[in-house]
């Protein structure tokens, strides 16, 4: 039953688990998504202004070693620029420009001095503009005054460099020391690259110049690009600190990143356009567009080479290549109103819940489970003992035996064994505690190992069952059993059976007529546990020949059929129909297949004595009397149904009553061996045995 | 009609017919009659009716199985039950039983601990301290 309920349980819990799990993660899914959209918002506008991502895939490992150079330049500049790029690109423009002027103005001399490369340069504004033409931002009045500084830098020296710093600091010195600095770090870097990559100019230059103008147009670009330049500059003026702004890098990252890869490897040569730019003078402007890029871009160059990467600008990047999948997420949340988010809230929670739940009664059934199968396997163990699986053979006797409860699967009040004895005989017992069901369970146990201890010792089937009887009349509680115990001696293929309100055993031999032996029923010994001397009978039957010894419980007898009991005389028609090699289980089905019904337990145990034609016969029956019972009327039927003449009795008894007067006990031996009864009279031997009859006195 | 008739007159198979009565022939004899099969359906009828016989101060109990038709062992052992708790003076006596129902209490050892007797009378002066049992 337990396991037929259990296992439709487990499928709903399944169901529900998985459901819940569910509703868990798209909760979870939706919470989580909602702050990481909000805080990219900002990031994708950013990017949507500042620059496509299409250019950053090719950024993404030279771009590594920027942010480790940050702390180099030191991270006073920083503040400002995160919030000119903010604040819009347009705007920033403006802001840049007393940073970009000093420089440009300086950067103005040395391209005079360079004279070369304006052509390159145009170009290069050229295309800076065309990249940077979706963002149409007009920061015209920066201009002027970036073109006009736009001579420096790119060959400067260190000298010139202080002597640019001095004037910077009558202008503004914070500002100027930022500059100083990072036009340092880029004259490092331009020399460090030039002595490594001195080769590679020639082919490089039309891009190289792309990325110079780009990045120049951030100080210097005219009109139309001018609030792509004023980002691209801030990058690029910030790249050796992007990691302390990373939100900014979002941004501007994307107008210098595309390019770092180049510039990094190729920083020489946007030197040389720089140079020759300036030497070409044709733009100020153009000069100054790729002299303040350059510059800005060797610095990361240079912290390129120095051989350190991170992960810093891979990290900042990365918001902006999700940036379709966050826009979705965040439009999506942004329209969520503040009630369905507080729902969504609370059926996460109930997810949660029945998540928590689902386990917990998962892991209760699952320990149920194994209680049950523990249960099972000590019920399994216990009936085992009570129920032992008989031998199928025991020397030449073959074995068998079987149990049919009247309800439930566990053992009752019936009980058997079947064991061998230490000089070549085999025991049985078969016996049933008044009562069935689990309630008769520890008296079966005890009956059933009390009798087999007796057998084991030695005693005759009827001083176990007496002694057993002593000395367990008071331990059943009230209730009281019926035994049968019996031994079988190959050697001389005598069978020895007493009862104690149990019926005989059932002996057929091989005949067709399935001839039975009569065994003397009078003055039957009582059950154990009725208040009386018990184990006073016992009868010895010669089995010469082939035959089968069925022991039985009452159950089986008392089966219905129709209104009727099944009783000995079907039960012996069922054993003569299946044959002498029939099993234990055989009979009981048989039985059960007879009978309409069986209301109590039945156990049955067959013997299979092989050997001739030859019939069993009962050759001796025992009777012990004591003082009172010598001379009832029982021990009269007794006598007279082992075939005693009735003139004979008052002899016999006589006798019998001085010899239990004398003894205590004393026991009748009726003989048939010979034919004619033959009566013996002997002492008994088990005296010392207390044996309880005072209720029974006392009911009288 | 007919349909009336077959269920009611027909038992069904297993269950037995079965009829008890009690008569109460003075303040501490009375005499419970059985007719029917005594088993395990029918022994609890048997028990309570017994002990509550008992109970009533009817120390002289006349157990009637004259018209018993056979007796299981479960009915033995309420009969076995009732005369372990009979309290001392109290007697019950059997009557009557039949040769299948005697030769269940033969074959059950019992006979030795129950006053059987052939006819009611017998049992009756047994109960009431007239006459020795027969055993």
């Amino acid at each position: 039953m337990a396991r037929r309920t259990s296992e439709p349980r487990a499928p709903s819990r399944l169901s529900s688990r998985v459901a819940a799990a569910v509703l868990l993660a798209c909760c979870a899914l939706l919470l989580l998504a909602a702050p990481i959209a909000v805080a990219r918002t900002s990031h994708s506008g950013h990017s949507q202004q500042g620059g496509d991502p299409s250019q950053t895939p090719p950024v993404a490992e030279p771009a590594a070693p920027a942010p480790v150079t940050a702390p180099v330049p030191g991270p006073a500049p920083v503040p400002p620029q995160p919030t000119q790029a903010e604040g819009g690109g347009r705007h920033g423009a403006g802001r840049e420009s007393p940073a970009g002027s000093p420089r440009q103005r300086h950067a103005g001399a040395r391209q005079q001095a360079a004279a070369q490369a304006t052509s390159t340069a145009g170009q290069g504004a050229a295309a800076a503009d065309q990249s940077t033409s979706s963002q149409p931002q007009a920061a015209t009045g920066q201009a002027p005054s970036t073109s006009s500084a736009s001579a420096d830098s790119a060959p400067g020296s260190l000298t010139h460099r202080r002597e640019e710093r001095e004037r910077h600091n009558k202008e503004e010195r914070e500002r100027h020391k930022e500059e100083a600095l990072r036009h340092k770090e880029a004259k490092k870097a331009e020399r460090s690259d030039e002595s490594s990559k001195p080769g590679e100019e020639g082919s490089s230059s039309p891009e190289q110049v792309a990325e110079d103008t780009q990045g120049a147009s951030a100080l210097a670009t005219p009109a139309p690009s001018g609030a792509v330049a004023t980002i691209a500059s801030s990058s690029s003026s910030r790249a050796p600190v992007t990691t302390s702004t990373p939100s900014v890098a979002g941004v501007s990252q994307q107008a210098v990143d595309g390019h770092r890869t180049r510039v990094a490897r190729r920083p020489r040569t946007s030197r040389t356009h720089a140079r020759t730019t300036n030497a070409r003078g044709l733009t100020t402007a153009a000069a100054a567009a790729s002299a303040a890029p350059a510059l800005a871009l060797r610095t990361t160059a240079h912290t390129g080479h120095g051989g350190s990467s991170g992960g810093g600008s891979r990290a900042t990047k990365k918001p902006t290549t999700s940036s379709p999948l966050v826009t979705t997420i965040t439009k999506i949340v942004g329209v969520v109103p503040t009630p369905i988010r507080v729902l969504i809230a609370v059926l996460a929670a109930l997810a949660l819940a029945l998540a928590v739940r689902s386990r917990f009664s998962a892991a209760r059934a699952r320990r149920l489970e194994r209680q049950r199968g523990q249960l099972l396997e000590d019920v399994g163990l216990l009936q085992a003992a009570l129920l032992p699986v008989a031998p199928e053979r025991l020397g030449p006797v073959g074995t068998s035996a079987a149990y049919k409860p009247a309800d439930g699967p566990g053992a009752g009040g019936d009980f058997y064994d079947v064991f061998a004895l230490e000089d070549g005989q085999l025991a049985v017992i078969v016996g049933d505690v008044s009562g069935h069901g689990r309630h008769a369970l520890p008296h079966t146990a005890l009956l059933r190992f009390t009798l087999r201890a007796y057998l084991e010792a030695g005693l005759s089937p009827r001083d176990a069952v007496q002694t057993a009887g002593a000395v367990l009349d008071r331990q059943l509680g009230g209730q009281f059993a019926t035994v049968v115990a019996a031994t079988y001696n190959p050697r001389e293929r005598l069978l020895v059976y007493a009862c104690a309100g149990h019926p005989a055993p059932m002996v057929l031999g091989a005949r067709s007529d399935a001839s039975t032996i009569e065994p003397v029923t009078a003055s039957s010994s009582p059950p154990i546990g009725v208040g009386m001397r018990t184990g006073i009978r016992q009868t010895t039957v010669s089995v010469p020949g082939r035959a089968q010894v069925c022991f039985y419980t009452d159950g089986v007898t008392e089966a219905r059929v129709g209104t009727e009991l099944f009783g000995a005389e079907r039960l012996r028609g069922t054993l003569a129909e299946l044959g002498t090699g029939a099993s234990a289980v055989a009979v009981l089905d048989g039985v059960v297949e007879r009978a309409d019904a069986h209301p109590d337990d039945m156990a049955a145990c067959l013997l299979r004595v092989e050997g001739g034609e030859d019939p069993p016969e009962v050759i001796l029956e025992e009777l012990e009397l004591d003082r009172d019972s010598a001379g009832s009327r029982r021990t009269e039927r007794f006598l007279l149904a082992c075939g005693v003449e009735r003139d004979e009795l008052a002899e016999v008894i006589h006798a019998a009553r001085a010899a239990a007067g004398r003894d205590g006990t004393a026991v009748l031996e009726c003989n048939h061996a010979q034919g004619a009864p033959h009566v013996t009279l002997r002492r008994e031997h088990l005296r010392y045995l207390h044996v309880p009859r005072t209720e029974v006195e006392v009911s009288r | 009609m007919l349909r009336q008739v077959d269920t009611t007159d027909r038992p069904p198979a297993g269950a037995a017919r079965f009829d008890i009565a009690r008569e109460d022939l003075d303040e501490r004899t009375c005499v419970i009659a059985v007719g029917g099969d005594l088993d395990l359906s029918s022994a609890p009828q048997l028990k309570w009716m017994l002990l509550d016989a008992l109970e009533e101060g009817h120390g002289r109990l006349v157990l009637d199985l004259s018209r018993a038709t056979f007796m299981d062992s479960t009915a033995l052992g309420v009969m076995i039950g009732v005369n372990r708790s009979l309290s001392l003076g109290a007697r019950l006596a059997i009557a009557g039983a039949r040769h299948n129902v005697l030769n269940i209490f033969e074959l059950s050892g019992m006979d030795g601990a129950f006053a059987m007797f052939g006819t009611l009378e017998e049992a009756l002066a047994y109960v009431r301290g007239d006459a020795a049992e027969d055993r």
